[in-house]
């Protein structure tokens, strides 16, 4: 690299930090994920084909689980957006002092936590997709 | 001025603090009009994967060099730096880009290279600078040597490419609705590539241009932005990671174990060449496959929606609205 190059390269890390700082300073793209028929939609509208049931929505609005014919969709907050995985139960669940926490088998989309949400209600959700 | 000396210049430097000062006029109006246009974690992640990118062209720029002069030296024609050559060298490149650019979605290696652009759930000015990281070895670039093989100049097509680069930069915004109706119907636009951004089964892999639409309607790829469809920005499997590395190469360790996986070697072959999503079984999601499930669910939906009888005005069977439908229902 010659010195231009190393110039260049500083000041568009000062520029990146800058602007990221100032979307951060502005309280931009917040969000939730507001309810039931918010969750539904979300889940509908990601996965082609779902079609979206009985829901829990985590008490931060920061997750939720949908259940839909033979999969349950589960949802949590990315950055002012939300992602979305098809998971076919049974759910792996752990519960905690704070809520149920679902692991979605991908490290890197990790697992999902629902705040005020107990492991019965999930394993209440997925019961009637999984009877035989 | 000397045209020779135009085409070493690289306009994209020249463009940068212009790209800081407009992402900057952008954030201010989010913050006015809508507040979940940015997010400082994704915009974090944009600019950083840009820069990565900057640093990976300079790592590799000098092959992709020496490959274009050494097609050049094979060429038909010598053509000088004239002014008509720049203005032709610029529309055979975007008409070059199309191609790589339609490759880049259609072939999964050169989608593993490409897929870091579109791993954004927003579309902003930011999003235009999140760039592949491993571009030459999506090898698309391929599809752009017949313009050396013609006879242009190699830092001719270098400097029209970078103006094709620079004029993409301002589509990536939500800012701007739609432009005048002459200028919708032959460049690409804001409208035009938020549906390429989109992931709405009606939009998803349609308008590849870079400058000229013309190309999308010549070549059957063209759909127009609905205003009753809000494009849903972002990747079929969207990522929900700011990770930088898994952002960058998550398909190419996708294609990894795939190809590790495979039961033949023409599945082995399949999984590098055919379109993202494809599978040897079939139990992945492909944009066909999307788009034949979306419109089954659309004629269900008509069937069941029209009138029962020449008296029945609307179905009375029909279920009701719902309220959280995505015209009605907001994110927060």
């Amino acid at each position: 690299m010659n010195h231009d190059q190393i110039v260049q390269l500083v000041g568009s890390v000062v520029a990146i930090l800058a602007l990221a700082g100032v979307a951060r300073m502005l309280k931009l793209g917040q969000s939730k994920i507001a309810n039931e028929d918010d969750a539904r939609r979300f889940a509908e509208e990601a996965l082609v084909g779902f079609e979206g049931g009985r829901a829990l929505v985590s008490g931060d609005g920061g997750a939720a689980l949908v259940a839909g014919r033979g999969a349950i969709a589960v949802l949590k907050r990315h950055g002012a957006q939300v992602a979305v995985r098809r998971l076919v139960p049974p759910l792996r669940v752990r519960e905690a002092i704070e809520g149920a926490t679902i692991e979605t088998g991908e490290r890197l989309f990790g697992p999902v936590v629902l705040f005020g949400v107990t492991a019965d209600q999930v394993h209440g959700l997925e019961a009637p997709l999984t009877l035989v | 001025m000397d045209l020779r000396h135009l085409a070493n210049l690289s306009p994209v430097d020249y463009a940068v603090p212009g790209f800081v000062l407009l992402v900057l006029a952008e954030i201010i109006v989010a913050r006015i009009r809508d507040r979940s246009r940015y997010e400082s974690k994704d915009t974090l992640t944009s600019l950083a994967l840009g820069l990565g990118s900057t640093i990976a062209g300079i790592l590799t720029g000098g092959m992709f060099v020496a490959i274009a002069l050494w097609v050049y030296q094979f060429r038909l024609f010598d053509i000088g730096y004239t002014w008509w050559a720049f203005a032709l060298a610029f529309v055979l490149d975007d008409f070059g880009y199309y191609w790589v650019h339609r490759a880049g979605h259609r072939i999964r290696w050169a989608w593993a290279a490409h897929v870091i652009h579109h791993s954004s759930q927003h579309y902003n000015l930011s999003t235009a600078l999140r760039q592949t990281w491993t571009g030459f070895f999506g090898a698309t670039f391929i599809l752009k040597l017949p313009l050396f093989l013609i006879g242009f100049p190699v830092p001719m097509v270098a400097f029209v490419g970078g103006i094709n680069l620079i004029y993409q930069f301002w589509i990536h915004t939500e800012v701007i609705g739609r432009m005048p109706r002459w200028f919708e119907g032959v460049m690409n636009t804001p409208s035009h590539h938020r549906v390429h951004h989109a992931t709405n089964p009606r939009y998803l892999d349609m308008n590849y241009a870079g400058v000229f639409i013309v190309w999308d309607k010549m070549f059957g790829t063209f759909t127009p932005e609905l205003d009753e469809e809000k494009p849903r920005y972002g990747i079929v499997k969207n990522l929900g990671s700011f990770n930088l590395v898994w952002a960058a190469f998550h398909e190419w360790v996708g294609i990894a174990k795939d190809v590790w996986a495979a039961p033949t070697l023409r599945a082995k072959i399949n999984y590098m060449i055919k379109p993202p999503g494809w599978s040897h079984d079939g139990s992945r999601e492909t944009s066909e496959s999307i788009k034949k499930l979306w419109e089954q669910r659309e004629r269900e939906k008509g069937a069941w929606n029209k009138p029962t009888s020449s008296s029945s005005g609307a179905d009375r069977a029909a279920p009701p609205p719902r309220a959280g439908s995505a015209k009605t229902a907001a994110i927060r």
